[in-house]
């Protein structure tokens, strides 16, 4: 019985099938193709496609973060800040004199784990939704960083930083994005390769099935939200690069755009299905709205409505056809 | 006598496979009709057709003399048909009374202001709960009650809106014995107000105790229906394509039994103190089988053996050596395994394929840092699965397969290959066999006997007396959270256990008396 009803998915591949396939590359090609149609001079240029690529490296950045928190069937609501505030304490660093290299171990990566291992092991000790906790630390982190930075952005950032970090390789490549792309890669590693990886989706698909099959659940929330919070540090630090000053409210709602690129991504709500690379489209297909509006003329305002319906859309096609709908 | 209900000819597809062909089933007033059949031979369909879930593609269903193409929901419940579903779908946030009244609540009018009408509401529930002989107060939270109990709230809402006819799907499945005493009063009751009680189970025994008429079903197909009295279990076992099961699997294996203890638990006491002071030994070559009501503290002392819940006292030795289990990861690289009570929540990973829901255990032995160092070993993996499919008879199109696929008996060979591709020497068995159809059930008895036999300790927790009795050589009673009894296979007695199962309460009657 069951053999026939693979045979018969064979032959015909239904629209579900199709859409978990292929639906995040899809809205891609529909977006990039109706903004080259409105606009075929000022966007579909390669200036523009190499600027767009640059601008979506730090959604990518922040939203390969949030795929684990979501992966989990949580979410964490404090990227933005995160960003901000490793921002501004890795910018602090090089002013007072350390090096860019110094600097970005402790205040970009060090500093990111330790905010992702505190978020983690508040949801670890309270049991409460990680939804609670980080909506407390988000507005914890961005109070920090507006004490830290006494509100004012920190200027005078070491210049081979500014042009090491937020310039481009060979002229062309911008380094931002081959960051994003190589964090993305070792977590693509991470999540498909190794056995840690594998135990985070058994969490998200079953916590309590995990922890009856021997996986330690808390010990890898935590290190779910330690990766957050690094991704988020990246994130800040190409931030402060590419602006070559870091702006204490810096990444104010960029949650948002970290949500809706690891939900576009075709990540499960609910937990435990997802994939990376998925996600990182995601995070262009965000890019790619926001500058061909900008491109098309719409202003940012309506530019936030087509955010909001885009991320709705995506979520009620996937519920209906997504693998989430299968594992049900 | 008039039927209140008809199904006639009722054929159902889905999309390859015809779920339901040619079906034709009768309900009458004040009889038990019992719908027999293993996993997938379309019980849960029909049930589903008469309750307006699904609509039939061909036949019609007659509701007292009014035909119908299709039903829906509300129309079936207006017909006075109502089910009570295997997982039940009480509101555990709401009292009794709320419960019941869900959707309906009585109102009264205060200066023209639609009001709940609490009293009313407070007073018929405590007829209703009277006429079911549930004990409780109608304000106490459902979320409070045994599972027995929350089914007898159920029996008490369809009860309320006058249902005609009370579909029970499975409803002994979580009960104890002395419970699904108590139930068969009560469908008793029902049946001499004139109710027609469908009664769908596995269970054959029952059948012969509760049933008036039984209508087989397998594979989709109509087998025949027949009156209770004029067929015997056989016949039936017979008729549901099944195999020959009556006490096969206590074969003569006492000889294999060794004097040599393979494991031992000294003065057990969970933090939380609802198991006190256990103590039993687990002999090579044993299956030992442990029985109680439900709430004794069965499930308990598993979780705390297995580390899944803190211990607050108790020392456990396997295989000679003393064993030190704070959490499921310590049991597992000791070599324990645990087939849970509910496979959905506390069993297998929805969104794995079989062969990840296989391999998890075996890998986290094999990596480090409990599986949080080391990569996925996917040629393992596929092996590891390829060989616990073939030993176990796994019946699947692929290894690939999402396992929410499998039928409930294939998920569980699944979970408990899991277990022995991780290689451990004792695996603890929770209602191994709860929601399984007879023949696969007569292959997990088969496989724990194997397993006893090649030196792997095997535990059976289980609520089924018959189950124990057949596949046990040891059966330990516990009440309240205490071992109140131990008996060989051949000194068991249902009786017996049943008498060890309710002694702990007595004696605590006798003390508040």
């Amino acid at each position: 019985m069951e053999k026939t009803i693979s045979m018969t998915n064979r032959k015909r591949i239904t629209f579900n099938e199709f859409w978990d396939k292929y639906s995040t590359v899809s809205i891609l090609i529909l977006m990039a193709l109706l903004f080259g149609a409105l606009e075929p001079r000022a966007f579909l240029n390669g200036k523009n496609l190499i600027k767009i690529v640059e601008q979506s490296s730090i959604t990518i950045l922040l939203a390969c973060g949030e795929f684990f928190a979501i992966l989990l069937a949580g979410i964490d609501l404090s990227v933005g800040s995160t960003m901000a505030f490793t921002g501004v304490i890795t910018a602090k660093l090089m002013v007072a004199g350390y090096s860019p290299w110094l600097a970005v171990f402790i205040g970009t990566l060090l500093l990111g784990a330790l905010i992702g291992l505190i978020n983690g092991l508040l949801i670890n000790i309270t049991h409460l939704p990680p939804f609670i906790i980080t909506l407390g630390t988000q507005s914890i982190i961005r109070g920090l960083t507006m004490v830290v930075a006494n509100a004012r952005t920190v200027s005078g950032i070491e210049i081979s930083f500014v042009k090491g970090i937020g310039g481009k390789i060979f002229g062309i490549i911008p380094t931002p994005i081959l960051i994003a792309l190589i964090t993305a890669g070792i977590l693509v590693f991470f999540t498909t390769q190794t056995q840690a990886g594998r135990n985070l989706y058994a969490i998200g698909g079953n916590t309590k099935s995990a922890w009856f099959s021997g996986i330690n659940v808390n010990l890898h929330t935590a290190i779910a939200f330690m990766i957050s919070g690094v991704c988020s540090g990246l994130a800040g630090m190409v931030n402060i690069a590419r602006l070559a000053g870091a702006e204490p409210n810096a990444g104010t709602g960029y949650e948002t755009y970290a949500i809706a690129a690891v939900i576009i991504g075709g990540t499960s709500f609910f937990g435990g299905v997802g994939f990376i690379p998925k996600v990182v489209v995601g995070g262009l297909i965000i890019g790619v709205i926001n500058n061909g509006l900008n491109m098309v003329g719409v202003s940012s305002y309506y530019q936030q409505i087509a955010m909001g319906a885009l991320i709705i859309v995506a979520v009620t096609l996937d519920r209906f056809f997504g693998s989430s709908n299968k594992s049900k | 006598m008039e039927n209140i209900v008809e199904m006639k000819k009722v054929t159902k597809r889905f999309p390859g496979v015809t779920a339901l062909h040619d079906i034709s089933f009768d309900i009458r007033p004040g009889e038990v009709h019992v719908l027999l059949g293993e996993n997938g031979a379309g019980k849960s369909t029909l049930m589903k057709i008469l309750s307006g879930e699904y609509e039939p593609d061909e036949g019609s269903i007659v509701i007292r003399g009014k035909e119908f193409k299709k039903l829906t929901p509300k129309k079936s419940s207006d017909y006075g048909i109502s089910i009570i579903h295997q997982e039940l779908s009480v509101i555990n946030e709401l009292s009794i009374e709320e419960n019941i009244f869900v959707g309906k609540i009585p109102r009264k009018r205060l200066a023209g202001i639609s009001l709940i009408d609490k009293s009313s509401m407070h007073e018929q529930t405590k007829a209703l709960l009277k006429n079911i002989d549930l004990n409780k107060d109608p304000s106490t939270m459902v979320g409070d009650l045994s599972i027995s109990e929350k089914q007898m709230v159920e029996i008490a809402k369809a009860v309320a809106f006058n249902a005609d006819v009370i579909v029970m799907d499975e409803p002994t499945s979580s009960l104890s014995e002395e419970e699904v005493n108590k139930l068969f009063a009560i469908i008793r009751h029902l049946k001499s107000a004139g109710k027609g009680i469908v009664y769908i189970s596995h269970k054959l025994k029952e059948i012969k105790e509760i049933g008036d008429r039984v209508t087989v079903l397998k594979d989709g197909s109509y087998m025949g229906t027949q009156n209770v009295e004029d067929v015997t279990i056989d016949e039936l076992i017979t008729l549901m394509g099944g195999r020959e099961l009556k006490n096969k699997y206590l074969t003569s294996h006492e000889g294999l039994i060794s004097d040599e203890v393979l494991f031992s638990v000294r003065n057990l006491t969970s933090k939380d103190e609802i198991i006190k002071d256990i103590n039993f030994e687990l002999h090579t070559g044993e299956i030992l089988g442990f029985s109680g009501l439900i709430g004794a503290g069965r499930s308990e002392t598993m979780c705390a053996i297995f580390g899944a819940s803190p211990k607050k006292t108790g020392e456990m030795m396997l295989n000679g050596n003393r064993l030190i289990i704070n959490s499921p990861y310590d049991a597992l690289q000791n070599g324990i395994g645990f087939v849970t009570e509910n496979r959905r929540e506390t069993g297998f990973f929805q969104n794995f394929n079989i062969k990840q829901n296989i391999s998890i255990a075996k890998q986290l032995v094999q990596t480090r840092l409990g599986g949080l160092w080391g990569m996925v070993d996917f040629k393992d993996e596929q092996l590891v699965a390829e060989t616990e499919q073939t030993a176990m008879n796994i019946k699947c199109a692929s290894l690939n397969q999402q396992i929410t696929a499998l039928s409930g008996g294939n998920q569980q060979k699944v979970i408990l290959g899991k277990w022995l591709a991780a290689g451990v020497k004792m695996i603890i068995f929770d209602e191994p066999t709860k929601g399984i159809d007879v023949g696969t059930k007569a292959e997990i008895y088969k496989m724990m006997r194997a397993l006893a036999n090649k030196g792997i300790g095997v535990i059976v927790v289980s609520s089924e007396l018959p189950e124990l009795l057949s596949i046990c050589d040891r059966i330990i009673v516990m009440s309240e959270g205490r071992i109140t009894g131990s008996f060989t296979a051949a000194e068991a007695t249902e009786e017996k256990l049943v008498k060890a199962a309710t002694v702990a309460m007595e004696a605590a009657a006798i003390g508040a008396g």
